[in-house]
């Protein structure tokens, strides 16, 4: 932890520091305070937020990473170290020739990495183009000749891709086409990557990110907007990519806790929603903010090599303590390419669904949730809860429920296989697509709804619906779960309670993914699930028409467990399977919920206008539908991102 | 489908020179190998594959992932386009050199299909919708005015009439009279995905559509009405159709579970030409030009296989392990 290690270094100094009147007197204090009963881990030093001590301890981390980096190469061992491992020694012009040892290593035989090979190549050539030996230079000309890498179909491909092939270019001015793997030429392809670059930022800035608030995907839009913010040599497309950066980066720190990207992700990997803390944005949290444990990671990796500095005001945001504030954004889906369906909405010629997200933040927990549908094509979370934990990296700390859903509506409606060979493409890579023990699922059949530290789900699974359950997960950390008369399940976990209350009876199940995984199929789930895939049990039920109503509250607010518990039980509750599934609910806060499935939910009355939910909202951010605008706030200070102008406004009010 | 159209243009072509001797033709298949596709977003390889004369298949053209077929310029075979997940990849000599010549904002393609009477227009299908070239594929635009939903993978250029295109997409067939800067559903057809469209080389007024969950649908003026055929497969997924252009009342129709169907009377009445094959999973048909009367079959994942008694014999024809989009007959340049 970054405060016990600046803490351990304070107290290093002072005892090093020469034996004066002061110091006795203050060691006489320190023992004094020991004796009385002060707790033993005396409160840490509260960490400086001056724009002084943020920039010096970013840079101290990002010099631990390049570090460590370039110490990954190994010339006993040419199998060691990654091209931006290669990069890193290069830039700085320590061991080049283990550098270029396995950098030759690296790209023989061809390439199979398609986009992944682009970004850090392009990197190593922006950085280190002329520390390169003659065979490396003619090895990489040759590769960008004969070698096809595709773009792949997501945004982050697409990002990956032509950020990559946009500094490749760069660095490689005046080569013709036939210098070039698809016969353009270096000024073809910078204009041809510059175009989608500017495209994905216009959308995303004005209808919200399509692959937003990833866990794991972050890190694909962080490495492109970090190569383009390091090396983009032209002035205006460069400050642009750092304001895209500093936007991103805002959008995962407004929604963590402790580092731990918290609220509804587009895209999450299974070993993910087990173990929240060992993602790609924890290392990026890390790097970028001191948040959480460090974390190598190659994206952050290029973050760091890139000389972008996260503006000082995203980190004091990310560790204000003015805490709890309701956030809200507006993302949109993944790309629909058919079965788009009535919610779809036009941008240019694509169509996409609007995604309205709600988190509520407190810094015990947040709670942060989705409407609900099929909003990304797979590993879509539509809701969790998260608690605050010291050390983040191998908690389970996180509580949801899911309704496994797999279809060929749903994989044709995003990828372009066909109808009877799509779900089974899918899960040669996916393997939980398509099983009904899968926790993290899109489903058309489920509606939530979230106010404050309340949320609400509602199902309707029709006949023949493929997997017809509902999956809450009650992780291995969560302790006192107990099944109380009333009809609610209530649970701990960390510093918060929990209270669920589930409209049909379920069952208890395990939570053990090893038979599922027996196979080894999905790369990123082949290995260790037995310490992360079991311990967990499951709340399943099988009824068609079902929901579920979840309260929680910090532990702070309570006198006892038992007082928690009865403050649930006399709260007004009136629930309903038939016709639909209904929930009225008087809320800890006193707000009257009322959703029912099919119908937009009401506020003490009034319906949600979700016509006028703002791409951001929080007292530290704002940002209106369609404006291109991001506006942060901390304190007197103001932030002001506008990338319809290109510029960055910053102010300080005086009182 | 768009198959059809380029093997009757190049069959056409073929004609005009069969005086001099047979032609020959380049056959070539577009597929990607996913049978071995493990623990992978991608296929262990894809693109195009050339049939060679003692019956190898060799890698053709650049290793671009999802090529979904590729087409030749009437009159010019040298000119070739090849329908790509990276979008419209050009070559104009023969494949020596490929230059991609759309633009970002094109991907996924699926077919392309030039006009036979007017070799410099081109069309293309992509599963965002239509793109049109006016100079043989050097240059695209979009193409999607009058279309209800945008989602297409295959297209057929009129060979009775120059600017007349044929699309299928996710709403049924739609029409153009003026070289796709307009479209206009086809009223009878099915409001359905169209998975594939083929005009007869025999008869250019008889058209053939396998679609998604609506089976067989057969026109017999040129596409203006669409009347479904092959009630045994009328809830099928067809994803091959297939006219014989030396016979127009020979034609197949293949799918997913639907194995290898055939007509030799016109449509009128199907048989089940399944047996022999190691799946009923079929993606793509052609009747070979060269060969009157051979049809090739490509299978999901099991092999390509090649008939010549309209299916009650299959022989095995190599690419074992390929999921195949298209089958291109191309006269060698």
């Amino acid at each position: 932890m970054l405060t016990i290690h600046v803490k351990t270094r304070l107290c290093d100094v002072f005892f090093r520091l020469p034996m004066t009147p002061f110091r006795i007197s203050a060691l006489l204090i320190m023992a004094a305070a020991t004796l009385v009963g002060a707790p033993a881990d005396p409160a840490p030093l509260p960490l400086s937020l001056s724009n002084a001590e943020i920039s010096r301890r970013f840079q101290e981390r990002r010099e631990d990473l390049i570090r460590s980096a370039i110490a990954n190469l190994n010339p006993a061992d040419l199998s060691k170290g990654s091209f931006l491992d290669v990069t890193a020694a290069l830039q700085r012009g320590e061991r080049p020739a283990d550098a270029l040892a396995r950098l030759a290593r690296l790209n023989e035989p061809a390439p199979t990495g398609n986009m992944f090979w682009v970004y850090p190549m392009a990197a190593l050539l922006a950085t280190a183009g002329d520390r390169l030996d003659a065979a490396s230079q003619a090895r990489i000309a040759e590769l960008w000749r004969t070698y096809w890498p595709s773009r792949g179909d997501t945004e982050n491909h697409w990002m990956l891709y032509y950020s990559g092939l946009y500094i490749a270019a760069q660095s490689r001015p005046g080569t013709g086409p036939e210098q070039w793997f698809n016969g353009r030429s270096a000024e073809e392809n910078m204009a041809e990557a510059r175009g989608y670059i500017e495209h994905w930022m216009r959308v995303t800035t004005a209808h919200g990110q399509g692959e937003y608030d990833s866990p794991n995907y972050i890190g694909e839009y962080v490495a492109p907007l970090s190569l383009l913010a390091g090396w983009a040599a032209d002035p205006a497309f460069r400050l642009k990519a750092r304001m895209m950066l500093d936007y991103v980066l805002y959008d995962y720190a407004i929604e963590q806790l402790n580092g731990q990207y918290a609220g509804a992700h587009s895209r999450v990997y299974p070993r993910q929603v087990l173990q929240p803390g060992r993602v790609t944005s924890s290392s990026i949290g890390w790097l970028a903010f001191g948040l959480g444990d460090r974390q190598p990671g190659a994206q952050a990796l290029l973050l760091a090599l890139s000389g972008y500095t996260p503006p000082p005001i995203i980190e004091r945001i990310a560790r204000a303590a003015d805490r709890p504030y309701v956030n809200r954004e507006l993302k949109r889906t993944r790309w629909r390419m058919r079965n788009a369906g009535p919610d779809a909405i036009r941008v240019g010629d694509r169509q996409t669904v609007p995604v309205y997200k709600y988190s509520y933040v407190d810094r015990d927990f947040i709670l942060g949730s989705s409407q609900g549908g099929l909003l990304q094509p797979i590993q879509q979370q539509t809701w969790n809860l998260r608690w605050r934990v010291d050390q983040p990296l191998d908690a389970s700390n996180t509580f949801f429920a899911v309704q496994p859903y797999s279809s060929p509506h749903e994989g044709t409606m995003f990828f372009g296989e066909a109808w009877d060979t799509v779900t089974d493409l899918i899960v040669r890579s996916k393997a939980d697509y398509d099983s009904p023990d899968k926790l993290a699922s899109g489903s058309p059949h489920e509606q939530v709804f979230q106010h404050g530290a309340a949320l609400i789900g509602l199902y309707d699974l029709p006949p023949g619906t493929r997997f017809p359950h509902i999956i809450t997960l009650f992780s291995r950390d969560l302790r006192n779960v107990v099944e109380d008369a009333s009809g609610w399940i209530f649970a701990q976990g960390g510093p918060v309670y929990i209270a669920y209350r589930p409209l049909a009876p379920g069952e208890w199940k395990p939570n053990d993914w090893t038979g599922h995984l027996a196979g080894g199929a999905g790369g990123f789930i082949s290995a260790g699930f037995k310490e992360w895939g079991t311990g967990h049990r499951c709340y399943v039920s099988g009824a068609p028409r079902n929901g579920y109503v979840v309260q929680v509250a910090p532990v702070r607010d309570f006198a006892s467990y038992a007082a928690f518990q009865d403050a649930i039980r006399v709260l007004p509750l009136r629930t309903a399977v038939a016709p639909v599934a209904e929930v009225v609910f008087t809320s800890l806060d006193g707000s009257v919920l009322h959703a029912k499935y099919g119908a937009t939910p009401a506020i003490n009355g009034l319906p949600v206008d979700y016509g006028s939910w703002p791409l951001f909202e929080s007292p530290s951010g704002s940002s209106a539908r369609g404006s291109r605008k991001l506006d942060l706030r901390h304190g007197p200070e103001r932030y002001q991102l506008d990338f319809e102008s290109g510029t960055i406004t910053q102010t300080v009010a005086t009182p | 489908m768009k198959s059809s159209a380029r093997i009757l243009a190049t069959f056409l072509a073929a004609t005009l020179t069969a005086a001099a001797g047979s032609p020959p033709m380049d056959f070539y298949a577009a597929v990607a190998m996913t049978k071995a596709q493990k623990n992978s977003s991608t296929p262990t390889d894809s693109g195009l594959y050339r049939r060679e004369a003692d019956g190898r298949w060799v890698h053709f053209g650049p290793r671009i992932l999802g090529i979904g077929s590729v087409a030749a310029q009437p009159g010019h075979p040298a000119v070739l386009l090849i329908a790509s997940a990276d979008g419209v990849v050009r070559s104009t000599d023969a494949g020596r050199t490929w230059r991609k010549t759309t633009g970002w904002e094109v991907l996924d393609v699926r077919s392309i299909a030039f006009d036979p009477l007017n070799p410099l227009q081109v069309y293309a299908a992509t599963q965002w919708g239509p793109i049109r070239s006016d100079d043989a594929g050097a240059n695209w635009t979009p193409a999607h005015a009058g279309l209800a939903k945008l989602y297409s993978q295959t297209v057929i250029a009129d060979r009775t009439r120059s600017g007349r295109v044929l699309i299928g997409t996710e709403d049924g067939i739609y029409e153009s009279a003026d070289a796709a800067r307009t479209w206009t559903r086809v009223a009878t057809s099915p409001a359905t995905t169209v998975l594939r469209l083929a005009q007869s080389g025999a008869n250019g007024q008889l058209l053939l559509a396998g679609t998604q969950h609506r089976g067989a649908w057969l026109s017999r003026d040129g596409g203006l009405t669409w009347q479904q055929t092959d009630p045994a497969s009328a809830t099928a997924n067809l994803y091959a159709a297939a006219l014989n252009p030396h016979d127009a009342a020979v034609m197949a129709v293949g799918g997913w579970n639907a194995g290898v169907r055939v007509s030799n009377d016109g449509g009128a009445t199907w048989t089940d030409r399944t047996a022999g094959l190691p799946v009923k999973h079929i993606f793509v048909l052609a009747f070979d030009p060269v060969t009157p009367g051979r049809l090739w079959a490509s299978t999901f994942e099991e092999g390509t296989f090649y008939s010549d008694d309209l299916g009650r014999t299959w022989h095995e024809g190599g690419l074992y392990g390929a999921y195949g989009f298209d089958y291109i007959f191309i006269p060698a340049p």
